[in-house]
Parts: C-alpha cells; structure tokens; sequence
C-alpha cells in the first residue's frame, strides 16, 4: 500500500465517524464547540452531504442545495446506519465564518470560502498576512476538532455512552 | 504582486526532520536548486516543475522577501507541459494513411507520432499551472492549494528533491496521531475498528451498536457478528 494513501485507505472510516459525529454534536448540542485551549468554535452543516455507500456495490447518496440535514432521504440514510463522506462545513470563531467541504476519508477540504479580509488591511501584503493567518485557523480548528472526536471516540466505554445516543439520534 | 487567495481546495502535509530555517538564505538557496526551468524553446521536454516566487514566475530570483506570507512562507510552484495537439496527430495520420492506400501498424503509428513530436513541439506554448502552498515552519505543516493527485504528486516530490524531506499527507490516522492524545490513546487509533451502525429499529427499540472487525463495506448487511445466544435473546426481547 502506499504510504501517502495508507491511512487514508485503513482509517478513513474514522474521517467518516467524525463528519456523522459533527452532525450529531450539532444536532444534539447546539454546535458549540469548546477546543483545547478554551477555543470556542461553532460548527454547523450546510447545504451539501455525501453519505459513504454501504457497500462497494451500492451507490453513493448525495444530497445538495438547501437544508439537506433536514431532509427525507438524510434521515432514512442515518436510520440505516449510514455515515457521511462529505459535507459542506460553516465554521466561525468571533467574527469570522469559513465554509468548506470535508472530504472525511482523506481529510481533504475543498471549496474553502475564507472570511473577509479584515478592515485594517490596506496593502496585497496585509491581505495575504491575514488569508495566511486564517488559512492555518481554518486547519486548526478541523483538526482540534477531530482532535475532540477522538478523545470521545477512543474511550474504552465509547461504545456503551457516547455511540449508543449517537445511536438514539441516528434513530430518531 | 496579488494576495494570496481566500478560496479553493487545499491539502494538507507534515514532515518530519529538520527543515531549514524559511527565514534564512540556505532556504532560498534550496528552492533556487530546484527552480522552474522554461521549456517554452525545448523540442522534446514536455513537462517541466521548479520553483519560483509569488514575485517572480520565471524563476530567476528568490529574494526572502518574496517568500514572505505573515505567519507563513509563502511558497510557488510553476508546471509547465507540452501536449502535442491529439488533432495534428490524427490529420498527420489520416494523411499517411491515405498516401499509402492502408492503415499504419502500431510500430508505424509510434513512429510517426514520435517524429511528429520532434518536428512540431518545439512550436507548441506550454500551458502554465502556478499552484501555491503556505509552510509553517515551526507546525511542520504545508497547505498546498491543490487537490489533482498529478499536483499533489508533483508537489511532494519536489518538496522531497529540495530538502530531503518526504511529505506524509493529513489523513485521519496521520491527523490523530499528531494530535493531542496519550499514548494509549494513539495506540487505540491505530487498531480502531469501525462502528457498525445496525438498522434494527422495529418494534420502537433502539438500533444496537456493535463494533466490527472489517470494513462495512466487506461485511454483511446485517450483523452477523451477534454471537448465536445474543441474537436469540435479541430474537426474543
């Protein structure tokens, strides 16, 4: 297996677990998140979802343009256990709001949407110091965030707490 | 110089080793090793990938100050690529085709599609892809704004080529494991298995969760893991 693909083709599933938890979270909490450092983040799903086909032979559902999380066929998905592969991601701390979809599987985001530029920018330079900084704040927070989902995921009772309400909710 | 962009698609690596410093010149002198080369005159090169900098797309300096990205280094990378024109091919070959009365054997084919390249690519402008990353020095992070595999290739090798360095691209084993988690944490992850969402929601009870041994996609719809007692008892509640 090649290395550069390796994790992605063994744990990719992972990826997929933490989208469907980031929708649970969100569903269930508010979608306040509180990240290492006392980072306060929230995190919300918007109008793009993927679900992984559950199987090889079966096809890959994805469901665009309005509120998909809210749909029909998002709901039965989840009642049948299915986990999302992409999502399209409104991420904001203070003022700032990100977009993004998540490749969950290789940890990939695409159709990123930055903030605006901050007033005080006056010169190319300003601008590209401040994109710089919000492009590696962007990658921060996703990564605290799975960071997040990982401590719950790795408990040893994740099974019998946390996975059997995500179960609950699946199921509603 | 244009800032740098605030959309796209964007891909994320990490390294391990000592990189040199972007704020001193032994980093300047490393990409200038390994910069962009023209082959806008080269009769058969068709690909070409080096360095330049957001300042200067021919490759020619690498001044630190063009580097600069803020909190980033702020890094170019040009690819430029002959394609021979698949339409010239195919009139050159009906041509020959017809002046002979037959079709050309695969050697003949080859053949002339190497002679046409010889002759005709040297008139053919490359395309120009300028595709940026921003380096974070002390994360050991590169975000590089491009998700094609072919760049995503290209980028790790140059990388490679310049600083001896390999790139391990973010993925969620990768991720996980230069995350804040403890030991025993990290060694859960690497023998994760996935949670088996099961779809038994009749008679109002709860879908029962039970963690598998292979992929979904290699296992039954159903779970067939219970143990013959469990799915009984199950059977039976």
């Amino acid at each position: 297996m090649n290395r550069a693909t390796q994790g992605s083709e063994t744990h990719g599933f992972l990826g997929e677990e933490f989208l469907t938890w980031v929708w649970f979270r969100w569903e269930t909490d508010g979608g306040e998140f509180t990240l290492s450092g006392g980072r306060v983040v929230g995190v919300a799903l918007d109008d793009f979802l993927a679900f992984a086909a559950p199987s090889e032979d079966e096809t890959e559902q994805t469901l665009r343009r309005g509120l998909p999380t809210r749909a029909a066929p998002a709901r039965t998905a989840l009642r049948q256990g299915q986990r999302l592969k992409r999502a399209r991601l409104l991420i904001a701390e203070g003022s700032r709001q990100w977009s993004a979809t998540l490749d969950a599987p290789t940890m990939t985001l695409n159709g990123v949407k930055l903030p605006e530029d901050a007033e005080e920018c006056e010169s190319e330079q300003d601008r590209t110091a401040d994109r710089t900084g919000n492009w590696l704040q962007l990658h921060e927070i996703v990564q605290a965030l799975y960071a997040r989902f990982l401590k719950e995921r790795l408990r040893p009772d994740y099974l019998e707490t946390i996975a059997e309400q995500q179960a609950r909710w699946m199921a509603s | 110089m244009a800032a740098i962009r605030r959309s796209g698609g964007v891909v994320a690596f990490h390294w391990q080793g000592k990189l040199r410093d972007p704020a001193h010149e032994a980093f300047a002198e490393a990409l200038e090793k390994r910069r962009f080369r023209t082959i806008e005159n080269a009769a058969s090169e068709e690909v070409s990938i080096g360095w330049v900098t957001p300042r200067d797309p021919t490759g020619d300096s690498f001044a630190l100050e063009d580097l600069d990205g803020g909190t980033g280094t702020w890094l170019r990378v040009r690819i430029d690529k002959k394609v021979l024109p698949k339409k010239w091919l195919q009139i050159h070959r009906d041509a020959a085709e017809k002046a002979r009365g037959k079709k050309l054997s695969a050697r003949e084919r080859r053949e002339l599609k190497d002679d046409l390249t010889e002759k005709l690519l040297p008139r053919v402008l490359p395309t120009i892809n300028l595709v940026d990353a921003l380096l974070f020095h002390e994360r050991r992070l590169v975000m590089l704004f491009s998700t094609s595999k072919s760049v995503v290739e290209a980028f790790g090798k140059l990388f490679f080529e310049s600083f001896s360095l390999p790139l391990e691209r973010g993925n969620p084993l990768r991720c996980g494991l230069l995350a804040d988690l403890s030991a025993d944490e990290k060694h859960n992850l690497e023998g994760a298995e996935p949670v088996r969402w099961t779809d038994h929601v009749e008679g109002g009870r709860h879908p029962r969760l039970r963690p598998v041994q292979h992929e979904p996609q290699h296992a039954e719809q159903f779970p067939q893991q219970y143990q013959d007692g469990e799915q009984q008892q199950e059977a039976g509640a």
